[in-house]
């Protein structure tokens, strides 16, 4: 049986009451899709970390002083912060597009290869490497929709308002992007591997309408 | 009557942001309209390819954060 989680608001109520163990939660539950937001902007390992603990400890101070406004999701707030961080980071450096992830040493990716096999794990980071470029290639106002809502689990409404564009305009770049990504995947077959594409795409149908 | 969804409101049922109501409306089209259901199995696979990059940060970075906020709480 599932247990029941304490929700965003209730951690932060407690955190805030001095429960150092919510603010632990807290970032368990939110660090992943923050990194991940992050990364994809700076497109540097290292940097990211750095980002990511920028983010948290802003958001430290916000909370421990009593600005936190609980109007919005926590989960849009941190990564509205990530992103904005991120983006004046990649701004003031003027990074060149180059990946540069130690996908050798990540734990994501020892953990992948003890589980399921080395060459499986190499081309899985292969075509996950190879997505990374694409979503770099997207136009800049598709690809910060695709982060924002897939990473960021900001809602198009909460786009929308962020970028100053209408829901339709965003629900509108988001669908671009993933059928520019679609295309581009299509044309290369490396996409088609079991980890990223399964043949039967009915058990996909099936899972959502059950979830 | 066959109602038509849209290529954004099947967006937004893959991620979950319908209301109720219309969710179940999707749900329904989905089981009759083959195209309908195809369209929507597109969105969901790139979902899970756009799922696989999702990455933890170092444990370090954790420690670090986790570390600032006790200390700030002894600062107050």
């Amino acid at each position: 049986m599932e247990t029941m989680q304490p929700s965003d608001s209730a951690l932060i109520s407690l955190y805030i009451a001095g429960q150092e163990s919510a603010f632990a939660q807290l970032l368990e539950r939110h660090k992943a899709r923050v990194f991940t937001t992050i990364q994809l902007i700076v497109r540097d390992a290292d940097v990211a970390e750095d980002l990511l603990q920028d983010t948290f400890i802003k958001a430290i101070h916000t909370l421990k002083s009593g600005r936190y406004n609980e109007e919005g999701k926590f989960s849009s707030w941190i990564c509205r912060i990530a992103h904005n961080m991120a983006i004046d980071c990649f701004r003031r450096e003027k990074r060149s597009p180059v990946m540069t992830v130690d996908t050798t040493t990540h734990p994501f990716t020892s953990l992948s290869l003890a589980e399921e096999g080395a060459d499986d794990a190499l081309t899985r980071e292969e075509s996950h490497a190879r997505l990374r470029e694409l979503i770099q290639e997207l136009p800049a106002a598709q690809k910060e929709v695709l982060i924002m809502r897939h990473y960021g689990d900001m809602s198009f409404q909460e786009i929308a308002d962020a970028t100053g564009v209408s829901i339709n305009t965003a629900l509108g770049r988001m669908r671009y992007a993933l059928i520019n990504l679609r295309k581009k995947m299509t044309a290369q077959p490396v996409f088609y591997d079991q980890n990223l594409y399964p043949g039967d795409t009915t058990s996909v149908r099936v899972q959502r309408i059950a979830s | 009557m066959i109602k038509i969804f849209t290529q954004e409101t099947l967006l937004r049922y893959v991620y979950n942001e319908l209301p109720a109501k219309e969710q179940q409306e999707v749900e329904q089209a989905l089981l009759h309209d083959a195209d309908l259901a195809a369209s929507c199995a597109d969105l969901l696979l790139a979902q899970r390819a756009l799922d696989g990059l999702r990455r933890a940060p170092s444990a370090q970075s954790t420690e670090t954060i986790l570390q600032y906020s006790r200390s700030f709480l002894r600062k107050e």
